[in-house]
């Protein structure tokens, strides 16, 4: 994976403080029911909260949301982030959201305290989750946050838990043969 | 600088000298629990994985606790699926329906958890086996990974200190001071800060606190999102470990110069007994204000209230009483080897003359009501984990908690009720 996948550029979608998983993020329906189906998934993404929300996105877009974002730790939502090609940044998410968030791949930052109030819905945004470094281009502001932890980047490429897992079982095999 | 226990417990299981608070480590555990709602799809997803084995069978424990008697076809073919993994896996130590008991309670009543050990479980409320100063992590569905390499990348969580002041009045329990303190840590409360993927670690006047006292402690910071409760283990609990271990063990302890988060107060010895108002444990309001609400339903039993004690304490407020007209009772004994010892002592007869249902060991009504459930427009009280809208079955149940003494004693009399009304509890109170 090159350093250009961890580097975003694009419109900035602003959601608030409080959001759960179940009923805002993703229908309640798709967690209970264990859908996994990123086209299932993405038509319903944020549905409640902003209409329409997955026809507005293009990759590289990133949503960016006050404290607590994302209560429950379900993955389902991150699986549609992914895929639409978004990154996430956040003032702070319950550690096991953050952890569903990474699981699946997604590029997130959990601890980007005051980031609401240095961006507004569609400013342009720029903001590298390998480094930290943001770039509001619109209201010409620079901050650093916290970045995606080196040790994690590997993991995060391979697109999380499953990814991870194959490369691990891929390896071993490999060694087993060999060896 | 010093470490907390807990951080002392993550380097050693790391390979480590020093971990410190926001580390991505790999530790490598003591053991791994997976409970029974789990484990087939953890197989599924290993085998469409390819991966047909397990790290190490002998540190992974299957117990069964959410359905031990199959009261619908899903669990009956999970029942089934879980046998197959653990013969394919080659696991030993596979606790079947009616084997063990609840998965959170009876390895700490065996010894086979032990004070100062590191786990993983899919499970949260894995945080019980605090109470033993042991520390588990609890991962969810990425256990899967845990299952086959062993390990899973883990962030050291910062730690709050929390000191207990003073001595609980008779009549007032572990439980009670678990819902003050996740009132405390829900947001706006009283410690003026939550405890999201912190370890509560506690300190203090804990000596007063027994084995079983302390598991309780741990139940509703849980739903206050702490990774892990800490309680560091007196001497009766190292005696007890020193006669009921199945391995080796070191109690651990904070450095004096560890660092803290925060550290924090509770003056414990003015508590009344609370009830926690239908949402969560963090809704606890002192018992007065619900004082004679009617109820339908009560539950003794779950992961927060499933040891002998709360068993002994139920019993003593029932004993020679009858629970009321209208009302169902449901006891459910944490382990096998309570239900064993609930019939050697008599007290089986206590809970069985009084009107009670006896469960099998499990986690009873707790888990989504698959037994012993709610209708719509129904009041319950127990001694559930947590009380959110669906619990029990049904999402139209009013559902409150309570300590096992306020529950046996609400079901008594029919309505919710302060146990310092009745003799046999202040006794058993000031005894214990």
């Amino acid at each position: 994976m090159s350093a250009q996948d961890w580097h975003f550029r694009g419109r900035c979608f602003k959601f608030g403080d409080d959001i759960p998983h179940a009923n805002k993020v993703i229908p309640q329906w798709a967690i209970s029911g264990r859908h996994f189906n990123p086209d299932e998934l993405i038509p319903h993404l944020f549905e409640g909260l902003r209409p329409g929300f997955h026809k507005e996105v293009k990759p590289g877009d990133v949503i960016v949301t006050g404290e607590n974002f994302g209560m429950g730790p379900k993955m389902n939502g991150y699986i549609a982030m992914q895929a639409l090609g978004l990154g996430l940044m956040c003032e702070s998410m319950p550690f096991l959201a953050y952890r569903a968030a990474l699981g699946v791949g997604l590029k997130v930052l959990n601890t980007c305290e005051g980031i609401t109030k240095i961006t507004a819905q569609d400013d342009e945004v720029e903001i590298d989750f390998a480094s930290g470094h943001f770039i509001n281009h619109t209201q010409n502001i620079e901050e650093f946050y916290r970045p995606v932890p080196q040790i994690l980047h590997e993991f995060v490429d391979l697109g999380g838990s499953k990814g991870w897992l194959e490369k691990w079982n891929k390896e071993k095999k490999a060694a087993r043969a060999s060896g | 600088m010093g470490m907390t226990a807990v951080e002392k417990i993550l380097a050693r299981a790391s390979g480590k000298d020093v971990v410190k608070p926001d580390d991505i480590i790999f530790p490598n555990p003591d053991m791994v629990i997976i409970h029974d709602g789990l484990v087939a799809a953890a197989k599924e997803e290993m085998d469409e994985l390819g991966i047909d084995e397990v790290f190490d069978p002998d540190r992974i424990f299957f117990v069964t606790d959410h359905d031990v008697i199959y009261t619908n076809p899903r669990a009956v073919e999970r029942g089934f699926k879980n046998r197959i993994a653990a013969k394919e896996w080659g696991i030993k130590n596979f606790y079947d329906a009616g084997q063990g008991g609840h998965g959170h309670i009876f390895p700490l009543e065996r010894g086979i958890v032990v004070p100062g050990m590191f786990m993983f479980d899919n499970d949260r409320h894995c945080t019980n086996v605090g109470g033993a100063g042991a520390v588990a992590f609890r991962i969810g569905h990425e256990v899967s990974t845990v299952l086959a390499t062993g390990t899973v990348w883990t962030q050291v969580p910062k730690t709050v200190r929390l000191t207990f002041k003073g001595t609980l009045q008779a009549g007032v329990y572990a439980r009670d001071i678990g819902f003050v303190m996740a009132s405390g840590f829900k947001k706006g409360g009283f410690f003026g800060m939550g405890i999201d993927y912190r370890v509560l670690e506690l300190a203090g006047d804990l000596d007063q606190f027994s084995l079983d006292q302390r598991v309780a402690l741990t139940s509703s910071p849980t739903e206050m999102r702490a990774i892990s409760i800490y309680v560091p283990p007196s001497a009766a609990v190292r005696a007890y470990y020193d006669k009921h271990a199945q391995r080796p063990y070191e109690a651990v302890y904070s450095d004096p110069d560890a660092e803290y988060e925060a550290e924090l107060e509770l003056d414990i010895g003015a508590l009344e007994p609370q009830v926690a108002l239908m949402g969560g444990p963090q809704n606890a309001t002192p018992l007065k204000d619900v004082a004679g609400k009617r109820i339908d339903h009560a539950f003794i039993g779950s992961c927060g209230s499933g040891m002998w004690e709360d068993l002994e304490i139920a019993a003593a407020a029932l004993k020679g009483n009858k629970i009321a007209d209208g009302v169902r009772l449901f006891v459910v004994p944490g382990t096998q080897d309570s239900t064993k010892r609930l019939q050697e002592t008599g007290m089986m007869g206590i809970f069985l003359d009084a009107g009670a249902f006896v469960l099998p060991a499990s986690c009873g009504v707790c888990a989504s009501g698959r037994l012993g459930p709610t209708h719509a427009g129904e009041v319950s009280i127990s001694t559930a984990a947590s009380n959110q809208a669906g619990r029990f079955g049904n999402p139209d149940s009013e559902l409150f908690l309570g300590s096992p003494a306020t529950v046996a004693v609400s079901a008594i009399r029919g309505e919710i009720t302060d146990p310092r009304t009745f003799d046999s509890i202040v006794q058993f109170g000031q005894g214990s």
